[in-house]
């Protein structure tokens, strides 16, 4: 059950480096103010700073209390206050802020017209990268799917060319560069910029492609119900900066645990791309092994116990304690998880990624309004009913919106604009009128033209064009065949065998073809925005380790399908997304109920 | 010393004996190349060309007789340790520098010791401020001063001087400008673009700019001159959102409201980054955009989510009913309706609050509803049901738990009988049992359709009644879920009997 390590696959660069270099900036900002200091962390980076310094590293540098501050827009203000309240109250005090990953302007502006900006000194923490694991590495910039998909706010691109200019920087040059996207241009852009200003490395590459992806290239994948192993935590219990928090129903006592979640816990690593249906009999097993480990006790003379405690039973009980998590874990999963109603949405998903028995869909996705069963996943299914469909009907347009809004009530108006503005809720209009279009244009002109012109129009219509694409890539395997999840065929079986996600399929068919070329029809139903560049000849290792960057997130699904392609072709992928998601991350970033 | 060598070296010009006994001297104190050095030194400070030379040439004359061992073995070894020649090849270079400007039509009368005291940079920047630019390039380029201190640095000192000629045109001095800049690096064109237009050429300077490569150094000059949309669209050009906040902030303060809006339509991209600002920081501004653009359903939405904000429910409606407006104006009848809805589910919920006293304001229609037969007041209910057009399978779905969730039960079996369930009876067997009342959940077995009739009976728990459906339905996958649910416990005779059924289906 688990895969045999490859072969000749190669090793993977050492991203401690980056850590190591962010822990050692940031104990430079605080030396620069030397004495005691309390420091206020924006709530959203507790986290990220925990994995960079810990509490006794900050205590180390005189840092002398720490108070986590909620609320972001506020934050600025909270400090006028203080500021203020300092100066009423007499006492002396010397601020700083730091901002990071980077100072915005708008910030200083806000600064001056609260009248404090004299009063404080900033600077610049650039604190680009977490690495999560040893192939994921994060951004931890959740809002960048909806500052630049939805708002056009374009402010975290040059934080993302940063970034990949921070990895070449210290990873070496890249050979290749491929994208999709329009963000993803950007970036590309804002990166080569950065590299002309800054001094040229030469040293030898670590890795030698780059795959950049926007993430409303392929917004299908993420609003699927996750079923392998990392992604079902995540889903259910929301993996934070690599840590998740076990509830009481999983530790089996009344204090939650929280725990690390990465290659460093053999236990999860055998089981984190795995499909949820093999977990469990994976974990028996592996439970079984652990007690003839802890067997061989019996029987053995005075010395060759202490040499078993010694060396064997520290790491056997360590094992032990993540066992008896991760049974708890997928315990607590199964039942949840294979309860009718879940495998009825799976059925409904699958349903309608083939594009089969639609009306039976609708239906089913009403009554889940109907009954409030879950907010974000009646949303979930709304936009995947839309995107696979080419939008909705009209009628059913109308009609589910009504019954959504009778349930979760009308400010989800504002959550349906912004849904349409994305294009991952809409109504079929455009395509009535194409087709109509397209008969009167038929008469006049030539099949050929009649065809460019179709497609002219569907990309003015901003068209999903989901069922094409499926169709051209194969996205989704002929249904009928039995799919033996236990030894996966393709990337396909981290959506039990329904799905192969588009964006991994996508940065597959380019590395195979080394380029668009042959592609023509599927970046027109995209949108276009493609592009390949060679930067220069490498002929080294580094070929075959591949930099994907995910502009928007990416989910722990489409991990898993990469690891699993990189088995598959002897190469290794490197994850850098901007955040990790999920179909939850996605929509809550889309309601609007908060700002 | 050096005294006997100088004189040493007139005697050795003219290839006397008499050197030698001059050497011996120097010799027998010991002192050589203190001698050598000091003659080196002394050259640096003779103004005289051909002085420096007869000075300088002693260099090379014990080098000489160094070189064909003429001296004792013990005097060359002494010579040939102490005198690298670094001192002596800088000190030439030197020279050069300095007699090339103490030439009369240059006129910097320097001493060695002066020009070492100021150094090479303070002599460039004097050469500068006498516009004497060839020169001070050839200095540079001769002394190997680093690029971007040395030529470029005048290269940008003439450039801002050309720019200030007045009496030629702007295309003549932009072009020679560039001509001659084009492969100095690091050159600023926007310093040079600032001069001329502090001397007043700003059609120059916008010339000038058009050749720096970083569009984000052009914009602070370009907002200087006024050229506020150059500056905004060099700004987005360059990529840096940061830029174009700045730009954006210095227009807001500088152009009048209407002329602000004006040039941000015509830059979505610094209109979407000045949307984002006003979001957090200033609402009002937010819906004069909207206006300014007649956009209504953006305008509907602004509104809607003003009414969230506001907690006094006469404001909440009145901004509702702008949204309506708003969303009409947009031809949007379906949130317009919405809207509406939502206003007159307001005022019903305000009027029972009043009434009733239970807490209904901002709940959605369903949580009202739900609310509302919790507590038992199901006239009310049944009214929003109607009047608001709710899809009988919600009223139905919403009652039934509702009900359930107070284990009314009486009242359930009612409910159940008032006309043919929309949604099913299922969902009334799996309620009961949901709240372990299996003996109300079987009442509705019998109701329910063939179709869901194992399910029924398997989720009160009656494995006959199941295995009897199951096999009255010949339906091969509903047998196999009833022998799953099969326990030890089970009658055999059952278990025979749906086996024999399964095969029979499957042969089928």
């Amino acid at each position: 059950m688990a895969h045999t390590e490859w072969k000749d696959a190669p090793g993977l660069p050492d991203f401690s480096l980056l850590k190591r270099l962010a822990r050692d900036q940031l104990i430079f900002l605080l030396e620069q103010l030397p004495g005691k200091k309390d420091l206020f962390i924006d709530a959203d980076l507790m986290s990220p700073l925990d994995r960079i310094a810990n509490v006794t590293i900050l205590k180390q540098h005189e840092v002398d209390k720490l108070y986590k501050v909620e609320l972001k827009p506020i934050f600025v203000l909270m400090f006028t206050d203080l500021v203020n309240a300092d100066k009423v109250a007499g006492r002396f005090r010397r601020y700083k802020i730091i901002f990071t990953p980077q100072k915005f302007y708008a910030c200083e502006t806000v600064l001056e017209e609260q009248g404090v900006y004299g009063d404080v000194t900033t600077d610049e923490w650039n604190f680009y990268i977490l690495p999560l694991d040893d192939d994921i590495l994060s951004l931890e910039l959740p809002e960048f799917f909806r500052d630049n998909f939805l708002e056009g706010d374009q402010r975290w691109v040059t934080t993302a060319g940063s970034a990949l200019r921070l990895l070449q920087s210290v990873y070496g040059s890249f050979s290749k560069v491929y994208g999709i996207g329009r963000c993803a241009k950007m970036v590309y852009e804002s990166w080569r910029e950065l590299m002309e200003d800054g001094e040229q490395r030469t040293r030898q590459p670590e890795f030698a492609k780059v795959f950049l992806v926007d993430r409303d290239v392929d917004f299908v994948t993420p609003l699927c119900s996750q079923v392998v192993y990392e992604g079902l935590v995540d889903d259910l219990f929301r993996i934070k900066c690599g840590s998740v928090e076990f509830g009481p129903d999983v530790t089996s006592s009344d204090k939650s645990i929280k725990v690390m979640l990465n290659s460093q816990d053999k236990v999860f690593s055998e089981i984190r791309n795995e499909h949820f249906s093999n977990v469990f009999g994976f974990l028996s097993q592996k439970a079984k092994n652990l007690q003839t480990a802890y067997d061989k006790r019996r029987g053995m003379d005075i010395q060759q116990m202490k040499a078993f405690v010694a060396d064997e039973l520290k790491g056997l009980k360590q094992e032990h304690r993540l066992l008896s998590l991760h049974i708890g874990a997928s315990e607590s999963m199964m039942k949840k998880k294979t309860k009718q109603d879940f495998q009825e949405l799976l059925k409904t998903e699958h349903s309608l990624l083939e594009g089969f028995e639609i009306r039976e869909c609708i239906t089913y996705i009403e009554e889940h309004i109907n009954r409030q069963v879950s907010m974000i996943d009646s949303l979930r299914l709304l936009c995947l009913l839309s995107i696979t469909e080419n939008g909705l009907l009209s009628k059913d347009y109308r009609s589910l919106k009504a019954q959504y809004l009778q349930s979760y009530g009308i400010e989800h108006l504002l959550t349906f604009a912004n849904l349409r503005q994305l294009g991952l809720l809409e109504e079929q209009q455009a395509g009535e009128t194409l087709t109509v279009m397209e008969s009167k244009v038929g008469k006049l002109v030539n099949d050929k033209t009649v065809g460019k012109l179709t497609d002219a129009f569907s990309s003015l219509a901003k068209k999903s064009n989901f069922r094409a694409l499926s169709k051209r890539l194969a996205l989704v395997p002929k249904s009928g065949e039995e799919y033996d999840l236990r030894v996966p065929r393709d990337m396909a079986y981290v959506f039990s065998g329904a799905y192969i996600p588009l964006s991994c399929k996508l940065i597959e068919q380019v590395l195979e073809r080394d380029g668009w070329t042959g592609m023509e029809e599927v970046t027109r139903m995209l949108n276009g925005q493609e592009f390949a560049v060679t930067e220069a000849r490498s002929k080294t290792d580094a070929q075959r380790i591949v930099l994907v960057m995910f502009l928007g997130g990416c989910t722990f699904s489409e991990i898993s399908a990469l690891r699993f392609l990189g088995k598959e072709r002897g190469c290794r992928f490197i994850v850098v997304t901007t955040a990790i998601t999920n179909s939850s991350r996605l929509l809550e970033a889309l309601l609007d109920n908060s700002a | 010393m050096a005294g006997i060598l100088y004189l040493m070296a007139f005697v050795l010009q003219k290839e006397s004996q008499k050197a030698d006994e001059y050497l011996r001297e120097i010799k027998e104190q010991s002192l050589l190349s203190e001698a050598v050095r000091q003659c080196v030194e002394a050259a640096g400070h003779e103004h005289e060309p051909e002085t420096q030379k007869t000075l300088l040439r002693r260099h090379f004359t014990y080098r000489r007789n160094d070189n064909t061992h003429w001296f004792t073995p013990s005097l060359s070894q002494l010579l040939s340790l102490n005198f690298p020649p670094e001192q002596f090849v800088s000190m030439c270079r030197d020279l050069r520098v300095l007699n090339a400007v103490r030439d009369y039509t240059v006129g910097i009368p320097l001493t060695h010791t002066q020009f070492k005291q100021m150094t090479v940079q303070v002599l460039i920047d004097r050469l500068v401020y006498r516009k004497l630019y060839p020169l001070a390039i050839e200095v540079c380029r001769y002394l190997k001063t680093p690029e971007y201190q040395g030529v470029s640095r005048v290269l940008k000192h003439w450039a801002c001087y050309k720019v200030q000629q007045k009496e030629e045109s702007d295309e003549v001095i932009a072009k020679a400008v560039s001509v001659k800049l084009a492969d100095a690096a690091g050159i600023s064109y926007s310093e040079i673009a600032t001069k001329a237009y502090e001397s007043g050429r700003t059609e120059l300077a916008i010339k000038l700019l058009e050749f720096e490569p970083r569009s984000g150094e052009q914009v602070p000059l370009l907002l200087k001159m006024k050229k506020s949309p150059l500056a905004l669209s060099k700004a987005i050009e360059s990529g840096d959102t940061d830029l174009v906040y700045t730009v954006v902030m210095y227009l807001k303060n500088e152009l009048n409201r209407g002329d602000f809006f004006m040039m941000l339509r015509n830059q979505p991209v610094a209109l979407s980054l000045y949307k984002q600002f006003c979001k957090h920081q200033e609402q009002d501004t937010l819906k004069d955009l909207f206006n300014q653009d007649d956009d209504h359903e953006e305008l509907g939405n602004f509104y809607v989510k003003a009414s969230y904000k506001d907690q006094r429910l006469e404001a909440r409606v009145a901004l509702l009913q702008s949204a309506v407006d708003e969303y009409y104006k947009a031809k949007n009848d379906f949130s317009a309706k919405t809207t509406e809805d939502e206003m007159r589910l307001l005022r019903f919920q305000r009027k029972l609050e009043e009434e009733k006293g239970e807490q209904l304001v901002g709940f959605s229609l369903h949580d009202t509803m739900t609310t509302l037969l919790s507590v038992g007041l199901h006239k009310h209910a049944e009214q929003l049901y109607k009047d608001f057009r709710v899809p009988d399978k919600r009223f139905w779905w919403l009652k039934l738990k509702a009900l359930a969730e107070k284990e009314d039960w009486e009242e359930l079996e009612k409910f159940g009988k008032t006309k043919k369930s929309p949604i099913g009876y299922l969902p009334f067997v799996e309620v009961c049992i949901k709240h372990h009342n299996k003996y109300e959940a079987k009442k509705y077995v019998s109701k329910v359709t063939p179709e869901q009739k194992v399910k029924a009976h398997l989720a009160v728990g009656d494995m006959e009644g199941a295995a009897e459906a199951a096999i009255e339905r010949r339906n091969e996958s509903e047998i196999s879920t009833v022998l799953s649910r099969c326990s030890a416990t089970t009658d055999h005779l059952l278990m025979e009997r749906l086996n024999r059924a399964k095969a029979t289906a499957v042969k089928k």
